[in-house]
């Protein structure tokens, strides 16, 4: 690991002022259960560290008639944790107790989960990748089981983050605090697919930290799963996950949301499936058709076709537990 | 004194010859009943020093003005070092001394290699060495060290590397030795003409990482022409001798010490480049210089258990008896061969030993290829070969039953062998038999699918099985001390080492046992080349067996002067006392007694110091371990994904000193089996040479949540063997595990998995087949 210079705010906007100053040249810190592995590997060589924990009220978990707001800072243990959040929002508090292990749950927090970055191993190892600036995509003629197969290309990095599969299919949003004024979106649009910029996986500028996720409450005719498939059962991605929040009502799909996770560069909204499954009746005939479009597209590399059939699968004991 | 005898000595399944001198006639077997301290289950005598970190491993050592040395290594697979520039790194302040091939003798190193050879073979090989003030100041100087390197190319997969054409790493070609090892016996198109049936197919195993808890590494300090080092090593004497012969000097002037160590599992038998670069560096400033591999070099460059393609054929007739086994292997020794064993044999061949030995077979062929390709090289791990073996052997078993509509477990029993046929002599003991019958029971054999893959459900239970074979007998030579002090406490002294399995406590229960004093009121020094007697490296599984007989026997000794000195402070024959419970009494009037505490007062400094060695094996005899394990599975069909529900596992190991220890090491054997079977694996980009994982994330070792239900036992008895009655238990858990997994797999859903690791994505695509 190089040097670096530390800095440690006591408000977002000591924060704000430091980021700019430093002008790029600096990487915020949360629970830095990412950034310091990328660190010591050598992936990221920052000049200056902006710690953000001991910046006061970024921690917290309110609710209101929007809904429930949790600071960026929350920690992923305590997301899985919280009565109101056990309660109301199952589905996180499932993804976020997917997440790493116990360890990593207690450093690491839901903003860094949000926005860390993939875990390629060309990405993360000593190849100079076309997301480092260099040529080529090793992936594609390399080493692939774990890459993308849906929406992938150039580069075909997965997206790592369990909790965000859940966020989006809960509809939650994100706000954004720049350095002269705050913003609010969707979190599918937080997300970058790498077509549209090879260095980045979402839209945070270098001046821009991520301070809020609102997420709003489900209906409360619906039910939400997120189920995740990895080669071991602790401290591990997911090889892919399926996020579904449904809402049937006398025997009708009134609403759906379907993202998944672990199969292409960013949680991807099975927008299609989604579509074909509103105002009917769910039987299996039609799920298993809306199993097919979710994948519809894929294009899997070399070692990866078995995700096609594994992330079907998953979707369809998903519909199987949100029935029951 | 003493006579010299030739006795025959297994080393990790390698049967060899010594010549030991023997001091006396060895010691009767231990009586089961009335045994004390033997069998108890104690625990850890530094337990607590362990879970206190008072604990002083090799990583912990910091000595005043100590160095922190960095090695520079090859980022490519083939290449040759065409020019070196150590001159801005040699500027940077805080940096104390450069090592490099233009500095160093060509220290021998591998095959045809040396220490800086200027032909690197592979990503991670050592080109340059740096010692500084710290270790970040020292892996700056590495950034500052420019090196032009001519790439050579290069081929990373061993089937690749076999073929006409493929890149060379030397000019002799890429095939060991330049042909196949071959074993045979019998004759093999006999055998085969004789089956009812033949069942033939392919297999293949994964490279596995040793992935040491504590890295490797020395940290070496001369005082004037003596070199003290302290090694994370399984074996401090052949530390010394490692780099005595590096360094061209005595080994009387070069110390070696290991404290504590945390894990070799075969990685750690010799003394690494790490260890000769310390002393080099410390010699050229003349303060001592700490070397510790970090993490992604401990995968590079510690060595790892060989991938392997195994093509397996068997013959049989109707009623199940095997007429045939042929066994084509080929296996990746990587950029060099092993230094464990150069030349006298190849540790990749050990992978068919299991085909030799595990059944009764009169016709037998093995041949097998061991490949250089530019990854490192290869070193033991934990049951070398047998692991990879077992895993074909044991599912071609099982595929053989099932087409006989025989049981796995009678088949089994149908080719049981009672004696070693590769040398010709019996077992001194097999009590597989018992192992069977328990393990059936404890895992409920009956309850396996009969028909396995007929029922497809998202969730498919099974049960499956596999044996193992072994060495663990150990030998002479190894020696022990024991002083009797004036409190009546004790010291043990030998120059083993306890790798983290508990030797420790195991040695001062023997101890105690024949000296009658409390294995609490034992103190074990251990692995200090100068202070203790020798003993051989801790791997092989043969710490126990090697060690405690000469520990009995020194114990004997020291019992023998106490009983003397007791008598004529009693009045009383020695021969009529016996020692138990701290006191010395009469057998014939118990109430005529004095305890070691009043005796050892007496002697005041005059000292007992009882010593011991161990004898020969028995002659014209094998001694193996056996066991068998038992795996419940449980197998996600929508998503490939597997779980280890239970394994049962049951090993005739001999005696049993400490039913705790023995229990860790079965426990630690299917923790490593699991993820041998499941999920470890190194993997390297073909394209660049370039390894994708090194890392204790990518590289995906078994979390508490993977771990099975572990029900543990043994075949009950003392095996004759030797004057302790046990062998052997670190190695032969981990054999059986990964094939008792994949049998289990078949039973749950009727597919074979034939590729280690079994992996999501490879249970989906065999079920899509």
């Amino acid at each position: 690991m190089k040097g670096f210079i530390f800095y440690n705010p006591r408000s977002l906007k000591e924060a704000l002022s430091q980021l700019k100053e430093a002008g790029g040249k600096s990487k915020l810190m949360a629970g830095g259960t990412d950034l310091l592995g990328e660190m010591k590997a050598g992936v990221l060589q920052p000049e200056r560290l902006i710690h953000l924990k001991a910046i006061p009220d970024l921690g917290f978990v309110r609710q209101d008639q929007d809904g429930l707001h949790l600071g960026a800072l929350v920690s992923l243990d305590e997301i899985t944790v919280h009565p109101a959040i056990q309660k109301r929002f199952k589905m996180l508090a499932q993804a976020a107790q997917e997440v790493g292990s116990p360890q990593l749950r207690h450093m690491g927090t839901l903003g860094g989960n949000l926005c860390q970055r993939p875990r390629c191993w060309y990405y993360r190892g000593d190849f100079v990748c076309l997301k480092r600036g260099g040529e080529q995509c090793y992936a594609v003629t390399g080493q692939n089981k774990y890459h993308a197969i849906l929406e992938g290309g150039p580069c075909f990095i997965v997206h790592p983050s369990d909790t965000a599969p859940a966020l989006i299919a809960l509809g939650a949003s994100v706000k954004i605090a720049g350095p002269n004024r705050e913003k609010s979106l969707p979190m599918e649009r937080f997300f970058v697919p790498p077509r549209q910029d090879i260095a980045r996986e979402n839209i945070l500028e270098t001046d821009e930290i991520l301070t809020e996720i609102l997420v709003p409450y489900p209906k409360e005719a619906s039910r939400g799963v997120y189920l995740k498939a990895r080669e071991r059962r602790c401290w591990d991605f997911a090889l892919a996950s399926v996020a579904l929040l449904l809402t049937i009502e006398e025997g009708i799909c009134q609403d759906i949301r379907l993202v998944l996770g672990g199969l292409a560069p960013i949680p991807l909204r099975a927008l299609k499936a989604e579509e074909l499954l509103k105002g009917k009746p769910l039987n299996a005939e039609v799920i298993e058709q809306a199993t097919q479009m979710a994948l519809n597209g894929a294009r899997p590399l070399s070692s990866n076709p078995y995700k096609v059939e594994l992330a079907q699968s998953l979707i369809k004991q998903a519909f199987i537990m949100c029935k029951a | 004194m003493g006579r010299r005898v030739k006795t025959r000595v297994e080393v990790e399944g390698h049967i060899e010859e010594v010549e030991v001198e023997l001091p006396q006639e060895d010691l009767p077997p231990w009586q089961q009943e009335g045994l004390v301290w033997v069998g108890k289950g104690v625990s850890r005598v530094d337990g607590s020093e362990k879970c206190t970190g008072k604990a002083k491993y090799t990583s912990d050592i910091l000595l005043p003005g100590m160095l922190y040395g960095k090695i520079l290594r090859c980022p490519h697979p083939h290449a040759r070092l065409v020019r070196l520039d150590t001159s801005k790194a040699r500027q940077l302040s805080g940096v104390k001394a450069i090592l490099s091939h233009e500095n160093t003798p060509p220290i021998p190193w591998f095959n045809d290699s040396s220490l800086f050879d200027q032909t690197l073979r592979c990503v991670g090989e050592e080109v340059a060495a740096v010692a500084a003030i710290d270790e970040y100041i020292a892996g700056d100087a590495l950034d500052l060290i420019r090196v032009e390197y001519e790439p050579l190319p290069f081929v990373v997969d061993p089937e690749e590397a076999l073929r006409p054409g493929a890149p060379l790493l030397r000019p002799g070609g890429n095939l060991l030795g330049g042909r196949s090892i071959i074993y045979s016996r019998g004759d093999i198109e006999r055998g085969f003409n004789e089956a009812d049936l033949v069942v033939e197919d392919d297999f293949s195993t994964q490279v596995q990482g040793h992935a040491c808890m504590e890295t490797h590494g020395s940290v070496a300090y001369w005082e004037g022409d003596y070199l003290t080092v302290w090694d994370s090593t399984q074996g401090v004497s052949a530390v010394r001798e490692g780099i005595a012969r590096a360094l061209n000097m005595p080994i009387s002037k070069v110390r070696v010490i290991t404290e504590f160590m945390g894990g070799g599992f075969g990685s750690k038998n010799s003394a690494g480049k790490y260890a000769v670069i310390a002393a080099l560096l410390s010699k050229m400033t003349g303060r001592p210089v700490k070397v510790m591999l970090d993490r992604k070099e401990e995968f590079y460059a510690a060595g790892h258990r060989p991938s392997s393609l195994q093509y397996v054929k068997v013959g049989v007739k109707k009623d199940g008896t095997l007429t045939a086994i042929y066994l084509k292997g080929i296996g990746g020794c990587g950029a060099y061969e092993s230094y464990f064993f150069p030349s006298r044999f190849s540790m990749i061949d050990a992978l068919a030993r299991p085909y030799r030995e595990l059944y009764d077979c009169p016709n037998v062929k093995t041949e097998v290829y061991p490949v250089f390709n530019n990854i490192p090289v290869h070193t033991a791990q934990r049951a070398p070969g047998h692991v990879e073996g077992t895993f074909a052997l044991e599912q071609v078993m099982d595929q053989t039953a099932e087409k006989l509509g025989l049981d796995p477990i009678v088949l089994r029993m149908k080719n049981y062998s009672l004696k070693d046929q590769v040398e010709g002599v019996p077992y001194t003991r097999k009590a597989l038999d018992q192992c069977y019958q328990q393990g059936a029971e404890k895992i409920a054999w009956e309850h396996r699918n009969k028909s396995p893959g007929k029922k497809r459900a998202l969730i498919c239970q099974g049960i499956g099985m596999a044996s193992q074979i072994w060495g663990g007998g150990g030998g002479p030579p190894a020696y022990a001390i024991i002083k009797i002090n004036p409190d009546g406490t004790a010291n043990l002294l030998t120059g083993s080492q306890d790798i983290g399995t508990g030797s420790k406590t195991v040695f001062a229960q023997i101890a105690a046992e024949e000296l009658g004093i409390p294995a609490n009121d034992i103190t074990v020094t251990l692995a200090d080349t100068e202070t203790t007697p020798y003993a051989p490296n801790s791997s092989g599984s043969r710490t126990v067996a090697s060690v405690g007989p000469a520990i009995r026997s020194a114990a004997a000794d020291a019992k023998r002067q106490l009983l003397d000195l007791a008598g004529s402070i009693l009045g009383i024959k020695a021969e009529e006392l016996v020692i138990g419970d701290g006191q010395v009494y009469s057998k014939r009037t118990p109430t005529q007694k004095v305890s070691l505490k009043e005796i050892a007062r007496k002697m005041g400094n005059n000292m007992i110091i009882g010593m011991g060695s161990r004898g020969p094996n028995p002659p014209q005899a094998a001694i193996n371990t056996f066991g068998a394990q038992f795996a419940q599975v449980e197998v996600n069909t929508g998503t490939g994904e597997v779980r280890v529900l239970k394994v049962v596992s049951v090993h005739d190991v001999g005696r049993v000193i400490n039913p705790v220890t023995l229990n860790n090491q079965i426990e630690g054997g299917i923790v490593q089996g699991v993820g041998y079977g499941l999920m470890e694996e190194m993997v390297w980009d073909k394209g660049t040479g370039i390894m994708l994982n090194p890392n204790l994330h990518a590289y995906k070792l078994p979390t508490i949540l993977d771990i099975p239900e572990v029900v543990a036992g043994v075949a009950e008895g003392a095996d004759p063997a030797n004057n302790i009655g046990a062998k052997g238990v670190g190695e032969p858990p981990v054999i059986p595990t990964a094939p008792a997994i994949a049998n289990a797999i078949y039973n749950a859903i009727g597919v074979r998995l034939k590729e280690l690791p079994i992996t999501p994505d490879k249970v989906l695509k065999s079920l899509r087949r």
